[in-house]
């Protein structure tokens, strides 16, 4: 299957550590997920800005059973959904502070991003350092 | 206020649609039981319900099923005309998708159709077989429908995930304990043990029980997961003039229905805890004309505990962040001052896919063409609240039913 360029832009920036929020060349709006063409004003001409990667954490759960198949290993894993302060949000892994230990997390926290989660193509947040 | 949209029928009028008659086969794990078997006898109960024979149905519409992709591509409206022997003289037929939500769009589809003159009779029908379907492959299948694989599929979500986050958003914006969390639960299992054709007719369950099973996806116990299982329902649906030449006296009308379609994945919703539901009620109930203080009984969506509180508020049957203790306080219980998903729910009846909300709907008209058993029919019950979400909760749909006599 052809990775979308889109994608695969994206995907570069969690590589190098980067998380870049698809952002519209004609009108300035920012989009997660990035869009074919901007949602706002339908332009297709569209760049990358890295985000400061600082955020709230809207919500998340710590999925204990019931891995989809090539996660079976990955238990337990928390996901989350942060709002970036850019005004745009997505769906994140969440660090656990200590061993599998996700207890310190609240809605509402502020969170930060660390990185790429390993082999996985999504980001890694954790709780914000200040 | 919200700009007023008209039906284009009114009650009495010979063009209204009017629910006549329901079908619903045995919910729970029926390995034994083929899919276009059920399929065939669920049609033929709802079509006798009727007072009709397959012939006077022109027009079938089918609801997805989730268990087999091969059956899920298959052109299985078209087979059931054949099955049913209507081939020839059935004008259309097709199928309508948008999750959980599908049989209210199936009824707004329906209700255009008959509204308009291109259907008199129309069928809806339904068939899953999730309680039978290898688990593994439902749950890998549940990480991919619903979800942009590109973006959020290397999370590991899947359905579960998606409860868990909105339960806990709605825990923490409404500050409900776990014990209001699973009464909602209890309520639904009260429900069930009247319904003989529920998966859990004979199971009770206790809050206890619920807080002591294990962890699944924090702060969802197994108890508070929904069961996947097999179930069919369907449903009739014919116009007023065509209802009276038949000698239907009374009969089940559509007075207004609202939707919002609030996002696609769950991480794009702006507030868990409120999702589309105020949005779609507000919608509704301009078109209505009645509010949710005029409802007898309510059959709302609940395939986690959570989703139904933040319908019930969004509809504006409770303060906002009161659904949970709504539920607590037994409001909805059998007796209770408002019974709320009297078969007993996805979560008691059974998860049966895209059909969870038929089951909801069609137990909504059983209700109210007063065709309940005894034991769960809720006395002369004319309205009904119908809500129905699909796929990550990315959308909310309210149907407005009451009880109409046609002076046949
Ligand atoms: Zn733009």
């Amino acid at each position: 299957m052809n990775i979308p360029k889109i994608v695969s832009d994206f995907r570069a920036g969690l590589a190098s550590d980067e998380l870049l929020v698809q952002t519209c060349n004609a009108c300035g709006k920012p989009n997660m997920w990035p869009r074919y063409a901007c949602p706002h004003c339908q332009s297709e001409n569209l760049g990358w800005t890295r985000s400061a990667g600082q955020g709230s954490l809207h919500s998340f759960c710590v999925l204990r059973q019931g891995a989809p198949e090539g996660f079976e290993d990955d238990i337990p894993y928390a996901i989350g959904v942060v709002k970036l302060d850019e005004g745009v949000q997505l769906a994140v892994r969440l660090q656990p502070e200590g061993t599998e230990d996700w207890s310190a997390y609240q809605c509402d926290d502020r969170v930060e991003f660390v990185g790429k989660d390993g082999a996985r193509e999504c980001a890694v947040f954790r709780k914000s350092s200040d | 206020m919200t700009e007023h949209w008209s039906l284009h029928s009114t009650a009495g009028a010979a063009n209204d649609p009017v629910f006549v008659g329901v079908g619903e086969l045995k919910t729970g794990k029926f390995p034994e039981r083929g899919f276009v078997e059920a399929l065939t006898r669920v049609a033929i109960q709802a079509i006798k319900d009727a007072g009709m024979v397959p012939r006077d149905i022109d027009t079938i519409l089918l609801i997805p099923n989730l268990h087999s992709a091969a059956d899920q591509a298959d052109l299985v409206f078209s087979r059931m005309v054949e099955e049913l022997g209507i081939h020839g003289s059935c004008k259309s037929s097709f199928m309508v998708h948008s999750g959980g939500s599908t049989s209210d769009n199936a009824v707004r589809t329906a209700h255009g159709l008959i509204t308009a003159g291109h259907a008199k009779n129309v069928l809806v029908l339904q068939c899953e077989r999730w309680g039978s379907a290898d688990l593994n492959e439902m749950i890998t299948m549940l990480s991919k429908n619903g979800i942009p694989g590109e973006w959020e599929l290397p999370t590991g979500i899947q359905f579960n995930a998606i409860g868990a986050m909105i339960t806990r958003r709605y825990m923490y914006a409404s500050g409900s304990t776990p014990e209001d969390m699973a009464s909602i639960c209890v309520t639904l299992r009260k429900w069930a043990n009247l319904n003989e054709n529920a998966m859990f007719y004979e199971k009770p369950l206790t809050i206890e029980k619920i807080l002591s099973s294990r962890m699944v996806a924090d702060p969802l116990h197994a108890y508070e997961c929904p069961p996947m299982a097999d179930g069919a329902c369907a449903f009739v649906i014919t116009n007023t003039e065509n209802a009276r030449k038949r000698g239907i006296s009374n009969a089940v009308r559509l007075a207004g229905s609202g939707g919002c379609v609030s996002h696609y994945c769950l991480s794009q919703e702006p507030d868990q805890a409120v999702l589309g539901w105020p949005l779609a009620a507000e919608r509704a109930f301009n078109q209505s004309g009645w509010g949710p203080q005029d409802a007898d009984i309510l059959e709302i969506y609940d395939s986690y505990a959570a989703v139904t509180a933040i319908a019930l508020e969004g509809i504006g049957i409770c303060p906002k962040g009161e659904g949970a203790r709504w539920f607590a306080a037994g409001t909805g219980d059998p007796g209770g001052k408002l019974p709320i998903n009297t078969n007993g729910g996805l979560l008691s009846a059974g998860h049966t896919g895209v059909g969870g909300g038929t089951a909801l709907l069609v137990e909504g008209i059983r209700q109210l063409l007063h065709r309940a058993p005894a034991k769960r029919q809720v006395e002369n019950c004319q309205r009904a609240i119908i809500g129905g979400t699909g796929g990550s909760y990315m959308d909310a749909q309210i149907l407005l039913l009451e009880r109409t006599q046609l002076g046949a």
